[in-house]
């Protein structure tokens, strides 16, 4: 099978360099321009890379920063950028131009952000299939996060479509609502009689006539992929782009709604009107949103005819164990999310082979059922099926991998809503982030119960958000009653719901009867952090109104309700609930800008995607510009310029580089024009003959991948570029002279430069070495930097680290000592290649670089 | 905990909200402004151990922030925070009555061992 794939890599390579050659043309660049060039795009680069780096850092939660900041280090990015764009095209002759297209494209995403500039998207309506990662604000969260999934992850979402922010914009001009928004909130507090008016205004309102035109035919399109036989689910998308705040439950949701341009309408008229509304404003005010300039994104999806559907957790919310957690009901999901039935509940182990470990049966009385002709009603369960798992053990298997593919996928625990329809199929109608309810310290049971408190009850439950809170009861009988909930007081009711986020701004904490840590207003409670626990069985009887009571729901699951206000209950856990930097909205929303600007998506170049159209981020520009930047001096020398050519040193380990010698490097003499092998005998530059020497030494170059756990394997492969192939080495490149050497090795996913002045005039000598990158996760790639760090430092280098980068830099070092530390630093060019991947903890670190730094390079 | 009254004036948003964050969680009480005026107001009916002012702000900028802490409370220790740019001139300007000076992003754990310092009578 890998000679396959090699046959098929030379095969793509070989095309390319076809393609090369064509393009190439006859007219000759001199080499010096091209190198003159090629040095420019480097200095830029990597001056761009420690700027983003430094932004990294920044806006990582350890520094207090403001927008000038991010400005002015944008502004010097791109400026950066800029430069090394405009080299770039005249190295590679304008071959990638439209590589500006895509520059510029980025650039308006970042500035939109910085600068709160307006956008330039007008598409009313947007296919699933079409949405692209830029289209999150106009599409929102919910909209973008699944069609990611759709088409990113390849996952099973049903058709669908979304309804833009500006659909939404035109809606409300058309209307004439623009002002009435304006105006909410000028006498000081939005009433509900505004916003009453507003919502009125909406159900009243005509869609614009372009607008009601695209949904049409978005609506023609979906009847003729259902062949007629099919409803919608129309749903808001009004979810932050970072997913932080969900809006869980807030917004009206229509089911089951006839695919027709009047009853979709009506629909989408329903799910705009609940954005105004009380609970919706509370909510809003209490996450730090402004309702006058929220826009509401719709999306209008294929509704599955469902069997079973519920909620799943990729982790436990209180980590306690590593495992994914499912609810389950019969019939559409409405059963779980608004608590209306007991679940079934599931816990899956994340093993190599998921098992069951928990299967708890709830009593399913009853479930929510499309009706004929739309809408939807609740039934009674026939009385068989009420205590059968509505899942098989297959099925909860296969719901726990899609729920670890997509935590994995988007690198955190998720809350994901799905449905199985009546052919076994499983659906994903929705992802967003989990928020986890962990503690910093888990205090001895014994030590909370203060002696002369009188505890009024106590009860085992589900908790959903652990911690305590003290005031008088406020015992709900009737939905209604909530205005009347007094701020402080404690809520307690039967059943749970999302209207509760009406008054979660005040409550103190909130006990139920029952209900399901999997409903809306459980990610509502853990969102705002408000203690709450469901299913204590009869609180709300036990209980009596306006009693004063103090409520700690504690790490075992269970409550201790205590008569009156205990307070060193209530000063222990609130020591506990340490708000992190992620909880202030300002602080998510200008560290948003880094999506634009840091991740790498751009990693194998034998890919189809990595191309200009494949860069979603500067960093995948920059990226790009140095990959072909290289490979276009290698191709530049190899046939354009015939007397200098680029020549393959053929070398004892399988480094894969190609010398461009700028004088007196090499020593090849007649060698260049015949086919003889230009081996280290032959290399004359003083810094390049030093760092081979170390790469070469014997023992530090390991050929052996290190192995990779059976299940990685097949996906690796798909994945990692097969680094020991020398396809993947023959860009790296030494520009030399005499007394210089600038080396770019890359290997696998991590990058060396190293650039160095080695010559008899002490003060002219320098070396700089970079190192960055990796194919594992963070943490081990971190620790490869640690350790290169405390090597260097041992050479006596300035260093500095940014995240997975480390720079060091020596200068003013005499010939022979430079010599010697070009050698050590070719060993650990060498050593290091695969070193991360044996990272496992900290204490390796120390290990292996004493082992190093005593010779020893055994792995 | 400690009862220790830190102030905080800076007219953007997130720089008050981040340090305040970030001593409430050693236990300060933390109150922010957004701007000078409101400072001052909040000063004439409280005392704060440490003011942590941005030095350019519109209207009643750092500075004067600065003169009225250290007019109405003497003891009152002034951390000047200030963009970049800056730093030179706000140094020069007010050598001998701050506390300290920390260039925008400032690393929170060095603000707060200055505030420690200040607090250290």
């Amino acid at each position: 099978m890998s000679g396959l794939i090699g046959l098929f890599k030379s095969m793509v390579v070989e095309k390319g360099r076809k393609i090369v050659r064509e393009r190439f043309g006859s007219t000759p660049v001199s080499f010096k321009v091209m190198f003159t060039r090629f040095r420019q795009v480097l200095d830029n680069h990597n001056r761009a890379i420690e700027i983003i780096a430094d932004m990294g850092a920044k806006l990582g939660g350890e520094y207090i920063f403001d927008i000038n900041y991010i400005k002015s280090a944008y502004e010097e990015l791109h400026n950066r950028l800029s430069a090394s764009l405009s080299d770039f095209h005249v190295l590679t002759r304008n071959k990638y131009a439209r590589l500006d297209n895509v520059f510029n494209r980025i650039d308006r995403e970042i500035r939109r952000l910085v600068y709160d500039e307006t956008s330039s998207f007008n598409e009313t309506v947007v296919f699933y299939d079409d949405i692209t990662w830029s289209m999150v604000r106009e599409v929102g969260g919910k909209n973008a996060h699944l069609a990611d999934l759709k088409n990113n992850l390849g996952l099973n979402v049903p058709a669908a479509f979304a309804v833009t922010t500006h659909a939404f914009d035109e809606f409300i001009k058309h209307n004439g609502i623009k002002g009435k928004i304006a105006e909410l909130g000028q006498g000081g507090i939005i009433t509900e009689t505004a916003l009453r008016d507003i919502r009125d205004s909406v159900m009243d309102g005509t869609i614009p006539p372009a607008l009601e035109n695209t949904f049409g035919d978005a609506l023609t399109g979906v009847r003729t992929k259902c062949k007629g036989n099919c409803s919608l689910a129309v749903r808001s998308s009004a979810e932050e782009e970072d997913g932080r705040y969900s809006f869980a439950g807030q917004f009206e949701t229509v089911l089951n709604v006839p695919p027709d341009i009047k009853a979709v309408a009506g629909a989408y008229k329903r799910v705009i009107a609940s954005l105004f509304t009380d609970k919706a404003v509370a909510y809003l005010e209490q996450s730090g949103h402004d309702i006058r300039s929220m826009k509401m994104a719709v999306g209008c999806m294929l509704m599955v005819d469902a069997a079973a559907s519920g909620v799943m957790y990729s982790s436990d919310p209180d980590l306690k164990e590593d495992a994914v957690l499912i609810n389950a009901a019969w019939g559409l999901g409405p059963s779980i999310v608004e608590g209306r039935t007991d679940a079934d509940i599931y816990t899956i182990s994340k093993a190599a082979h998921p098992e069951t470990t928990v299967r708890k049966i709830g009593k399913k009385d009853s479930m929510v059922i499309s009706r004929e002709g739309g809408g939807i009603s609740t039934v009674k369960v026939p009385a068989e099926m009420e205590m059968r798992s509505a899942l098989t053990n297959e099925q909860t298997v296969e719901l726990a991998d899609q729920a670890l593919r997509i935590e994995h996928y988007f690198r955190k625990p998720q809350d994901i809503e799905w449905a199985i329809d009546r052919g076994g199929r499983v659906f994903i109608l929705q992802s967003r982030p989990l928020r986890t309810t962990v503690n910093s310290a888990v205090r001895p049971a014994a030590v909370l119960s203060s002696p002369e408190a009188h505890i009024l009850m106590r009860a085992p439950g589900t908790a959903v958000q652990k911690g305590a809170g003290a005031g008088r009861t406020f015992i709900l009988r009737h939905m209604d009653e909530l205005g009347s909930f007094p701020k402080g007081a404690v809520l307690i009711a039967r059943n749970d719901s999302s209207d509760f986020i009406r008054v979660m701004p005040y409550a103190s904490a909130i006990i139920t009867d029952i209900g399901t840590p999997a409903s809306h207003m459980a990610s509502l409670c853990r969102e705002f952090r408000v203690p709450a626990i469901v299913n204590v069985g009869n609180a709300s009887r036990i209980l009596k109104h306006g009693q004063q009571i103090t409520v700690d729901i504690g790490d075992e699951g269970a409550v201790t309700i205590y008569e009156g206000v205990v307070k060193d209950i209530l000063e222990d856990a609130n020591r506990k609930v340490s708000m992190s930097m992620e909880d202030i909205y300002e602080f998510r929303k200008k560290r948003y800008v880094l999506r634009y600007i840091s991740p790498l998506n751009l990693i194998d170049p034998m890919l189809d995607t990595f191309s200009p159209e494949g860069c979603k981020t500067m960093h995948d520009i920059l990226r790009f510009i140095h990959e072909k930047s290289v490979a276009e001096l290698v191709e530049g020398t190899r046939h354009g310029l015939r007397k200098q050519a680029a020549v393959k040193l053929d070398l004892p380990i399988p480094a894969g580089i190609m010398a461009v010698d700028i004088g007196g490097g090499l020593d090849i003499g007649e060698k260049r024009d015949g086919d003889g092998k230009v081996t280290f005998e032959h290399i004359s530059s003083v810094p390049l003959r030093a760092v081979l020497k170390g790469m070469m030494h014997p023992g530090v170059w390991h050929s052996d991948a290190v192995s990779l756990k059976a299940q990685d394997f097949l996906s690796s492969m798909m994945r990692m570029p097969d680094i020991t192939s020398e396809n993947y080495m023959e860009n790296n490149i030494a520009v030399i002279s005499r007394e210089y050497v600038n080396l770019s090795l890359r290997f696998g996913y991590h990058f060396n430069m190293l650039d160095c002045y080695c010559s008899e005039n002490t003060r002219n000598n320098h070396l700089y070495f970079r190192f960055t990158g990796g194919a594992t996760d963070m943490v081990k790639r971190s620790r490869r930097i640690q350790l290169i760090a405390v090597i260097l430092k041992e050479y006596g280098f300035n260093i500095k680290i940014k995240g997975d980068l480390i720079i060091g830099r020596l200068s003013n070092i005499r010939q022979d000592e430079m010599e010697l530390v070009l050698d050590r630093i070719g060993r650990l060019i060498a050593y290091t290649r695969q070193l991360d991947a044996l990272l496992h903890d900290d204490g390796r670190i120390e290990r292996y670089a004493h082992n190093f730094l005593e010779g020893k390079y055994e792995l | 905990m400690n009862n220790n009254r830190i102030m905080v004036v800076d007219d953007e948003k997130i720089v008050g909200d981040m340090t305040k964050m970030s001593l409430e969680q050693d236990g300060y009480a933390v109150e922010t402004f957004l701007n000078g005026e409101a400072a001052l107001a909040r000063l004439r009916e409280q005392e704060f151990d440490v003011v942590v002012t941005d030095l350019k702000m519109k209207g009643i900028d750092g500075m004067e922030v600065l003169r009225t802490v250290k007019k109405l409370y003497p003891e009152t220790k002034v951390i000047m925070i200030t963009a970049f740019a800056n730093l030179d001139a706000a140094i020069e300007a007010l050598r001998g009555d701050v506390h300290d000076f920390f260039p925008k992003p400032v690393k929170i754990k060095e603000l707060k061992a200055s505030i420690q310092r200040a607090l250290v009578k």
